[in-house]
């Protein structure tokens, strides 16, 4: 019963992550991860990230027919 | 043990495919159960999956899963992001997945459910997903470069080039098309336009939130928005039970046109977080929403399909569009089976977020397959309703006549039977004013799954909520291609114009925003206009614009394709390549032929615009007329110009390869190759 109950809540775990994933809220994490990793300095704020990552994506075709 | 038992599986599953597929092929008289053509495609998908991928993967790729890809190589935690394969797939089925697989079936309804089932199922397998995939898997190798890029250097400059103006125009048709297939389904409806328009300020809300409020929290803003957007549907009746406020709502043609007109252009100028990218956030979650419940839909309702399964009209001369199903209906189908689009998202985002090479198999032609499930689910719901109704909505006045009796007897007399009372009850029962002569596949596709949503949940009482909530998520994710579509025109006509005048291509500087903008929504907003006054409805002339020029990128992409293949030294499997190719250029050489030259004036544009100068010449046209329909015949013959230009650049592009691998066979130059070189992953496989 244990192991059932654990396994649903790291499906739902996984779940959840994957959908922030999908649709981007956790993308500015995933960034600031990078830069701790790298070392980089001074990171964006999350809205300089957030605009910054809009401008990029709509430059280029990201929507098809 | 394992290795029978699998195999058992699999060919349970073929046989399961191929009994399927032949009783919808096979079936005659009776309606058939909707859950033959969910066998047919489900069980088709799983074995082409399992086999020719897997073959494609192995012999003709042979990807590599020792070797880094560029999301390893270039980490940037921005652009190149290794990323989970099912979020990637999410990414990527988001993205190719819009209007095309939904619209597409539904008018090639007209010849009957059979051609276009057979085309979706078996185009998507041998043709659009094999594009998706070898496409994204040349990407990967190079960095994650675009399509233009990569047909520059492996193909020819000039390859590039075309690649690059193919883009471009099929674009500006693209964008045309697809306005009018809103425009047709919001015309005379104040609930439909309310809805629509109650979005924008949805939007903008969103994007002030998640700009200055909650900087990227995507999630919880979208919930908001899509709770609102559904609010927005219910009350969009009490808008049109209003006598002041539906008046205010219901709009012509031309004013839809020009709004939305002026609507691209604000999207295109303003800053992108504030209109676009919320309204995409949206967009995506209710198009992930309503696939879902359609799927859920059919499967749970299991509708009978009633369109017969080839109609009178595989003679050519449908009242939706003109033609014989060969070309014609592979035109239409377009997305669901192949789209050149598509090459342009695999040579994209996604080849820089891609963690191992096996992952393309899952992504570039798994995604596509799912796409052509969803073309599937469209093509029943479409079927599903009496062919009657379909023919009754999808056909223009012109030929049907104006008068809803007459309209009826003519719908009639082809052999499906229709009264005017039928019709009327339809209308009034879906919340609309009236639901003749509205072409376009979106007004029709909206009344199929209404049915099959009203008959899970809320019976006939919700079928008017559930018809205007299909309408808005049809033009929601309509508008938002429209907005990323018109803005990377922008910034093509910007590239383009730096290329002459330096300060033109500074993205930042206001009057080159404003002109590429009006540039680009003047280049759209025309063909959208020509096809709102066109007398056969619009549709006729511009969807198979679209459909030949989006087969065109397909065949540009299958070419650099081939060619890169052949570099490769893969000739024992370049057919994989090849013959879809070779299919791809004569469909749509024979279409564009067809659309110039052909004698019968719906279908040939040149003759259509003859007959009406002489019908000018007769004197058989009023005086006040006369303008319009000199503009009528000018908008014909440069339909004609645009698909001959279209065709000549992809045989100019055929040339320059045939070249290149006549040089490669006959080992007359060493072929090049531009890959990025070897370096071996420091990732495990299960990473």
């Amino acid at each position: 019963m244990d192991r059932a109950w654990s396994s649903t809540k790291r499906g739902l775990s996984n779940l959840w992550q994957g959908l922030r994933e999908w649709c981007g809220d956790a993308a500015y994490e995933r960034y600031r991860l990078y830069a701790k990793r790298t070392g980089q300095n001074p990171i964006q704020s999350p809205t300089e990230f957030y605009v910054d990552q809009l401008n990029k994506k709509y430059s280029r075709p990201n929507r098809c027919c | 043990m394992k290795r029978f038992f699998e195999i058992l599986i699999w060919a349970g599953l073929a046989i399961v495919a191929a009994t399927a597929l032949a009783t919808i092929a096979l079936h005659r008289g009776e309606p058939i159960s909707a859950t033959w053509f969910v066998l047919a495609a489900a069980c088709s998908y799983l074995v082409a999956y399992r086999l020719y991928s897997a073959f494609i993967a192995a012999k003709l790729l042979a990807l590599d899963n020792s070797r880094a890809t560029p999301a390893e190589r270039r980490d940037d935690g921005r652009d190149f992001v290794p990323t989970n394969k099912w979020v990637l797939f999410g990414h990527h089925f988001a993205a190719i997945a819009g209007p095309g697989p939904l619209v597409g079936p539904t008018l090639a309804a007209q010849f009957g459910y059979l051609p276009g089932t057979l085309w979706l199922i078996a185009g998507a397998a041998f043709a659009g997903c094999v594009q998706d995939f070898v496409i994204l898997f040349c990407s990967i190798r190079r960095d994650g470069k675009t399509l233009g890029e990569m047909a520059r250097e492996e193909v020819s400059k000039r390859g590039g080039f075309i690649a690059q103006l193919a883009v471009l125009a099929i674009m500006i048709i693209l964008l045309g098309v697809v306005a009018l297939v809103i425009v047709n389904a919001l015309k005379s409806s104040p609930w439909a336009t309310f809805t629509l328009a109650a979005t924008i300020p949805i939007a903008l809300l969103l994007g002030v939130y998640l700009r200055f409020v909650r900087p990227g929290r995507v999630l919880e803003a979208s919930l908001m928005g899509v709770a609102l957007i559904l609010f927005a549907v219910v009350a969009g009746r009490w808008v049109a039970d209003s006598p002041t406020w539906s008046k205010v709502f219901t709009l012509s043609g031309l004013a839809l046109t020009f709004a939305i007109i002026v609507y691209g252009f604000a999207a295109s100028a303003l800053p992108v977080w504030l209109l676009l990218a919320p309204r995409d956030y949206l967009s995506a979650f209710i198009k992930a929403g309503a696939i879902f419940t359609l799927a859920a839909g059919i499967l749970l309702v299991r509708p009978h399909v009633l369109m017969p399964p080839l109609t009178r009209f595989v003679d050519g001369n449908g009242p939706v569009f003109a033609g014989k199903i060969f070309p014609f209906c592979f035109i239409t189908i377009a997305c669901g089976a192949i789209s050149g689009f598509h090459s342009l998202i695999s040579s994209g985002t996604t080849p820089k977020m891609i963690q191992h090479e096996a992952h393309a198999r899952l992504i570039g032609y798994g995604a596509m397959l799912m796409e052509s499930f969803v073309g599937v689910m469209a093509m029943v719901a479409a079927c599903a309703m009496t062919p009657g109704v379909y023919f009754a909505i999808n056909s223009p006045a012109q030929i049907v006549g104006a008068a809803p009796e007459t309209a009826a007897q003519t719908v009639s007399s082809w052999g499906y039977p229709l009264s005017a009372t039928t019709m009327a009850n339809l209308a009034h029962s879906v919340g609309e004013q009236t639901l003749w002569n509205r072409a376009g596949g979106a007004p029709s596709l909206a009344v199929g799954m209404a049915q099959i949503f009203s008959t899970t949940i809320g019976g006939e009482r919700l079928l008017s909520i559930w018809y205007h909530f299909v309408i808005m998520f049809e033009a929601l994710f309509i508008l938002t291609v429209l907005d990323a579509g018109t803005r990377v025109g922008r910034f093509m006509i910007q590239e383009l114009g730096g290329r002459v005048w330096k300060p033109f291509g500074r993205l930042n500087w206001y009057p080159a925003i404003l002109l590429s903008s009006a540039l680009i929504v003047g280049a759209w907003g025309y063909f959208l206009y020509q096809g709102v006054v066109d007398p056969l409805g619009g549709i006729n002339s511009l969807w198979p614009l679209f459909g030949i020029s989006n087969q065109l990128l397909a065949a540009v992409a299958l070419v650099v394709a081939t060619t890169i293949l052949l570099k490769m030294g893969r000739l024992k499997w370049i057919w994989v390549t090849l013959l879809p190719m070779a299919w791809l250029v004569i469909i749509t050489m024979t279409a564009s032929y067809e659309k110039i030259f052909s004698e019968n004036p719906r279908i040939g544009f040149l003759s259509f615009a003859n007959a009406l100068a002489a019908q000018i010449a007769a004197g058989k046209i009023p005086t006040a007329k006369i303008a319009e329909t000199q503009r009528v015949i000018f908008n014909q013959r440069l339909d004609a110009v645009v698909t001959a230009v279209l065709a000549g650049m992809i045989l100019v592009l055929l040339v320059e390869a045939l070249a290149q691998w006549r040089a490669i066979l006959s080992k007359e130059k060493q072929p090049v190759l531009h890959e990025t070189p070897y370096v071996p992953t420091h990732w495990a496989e299960g990473d």
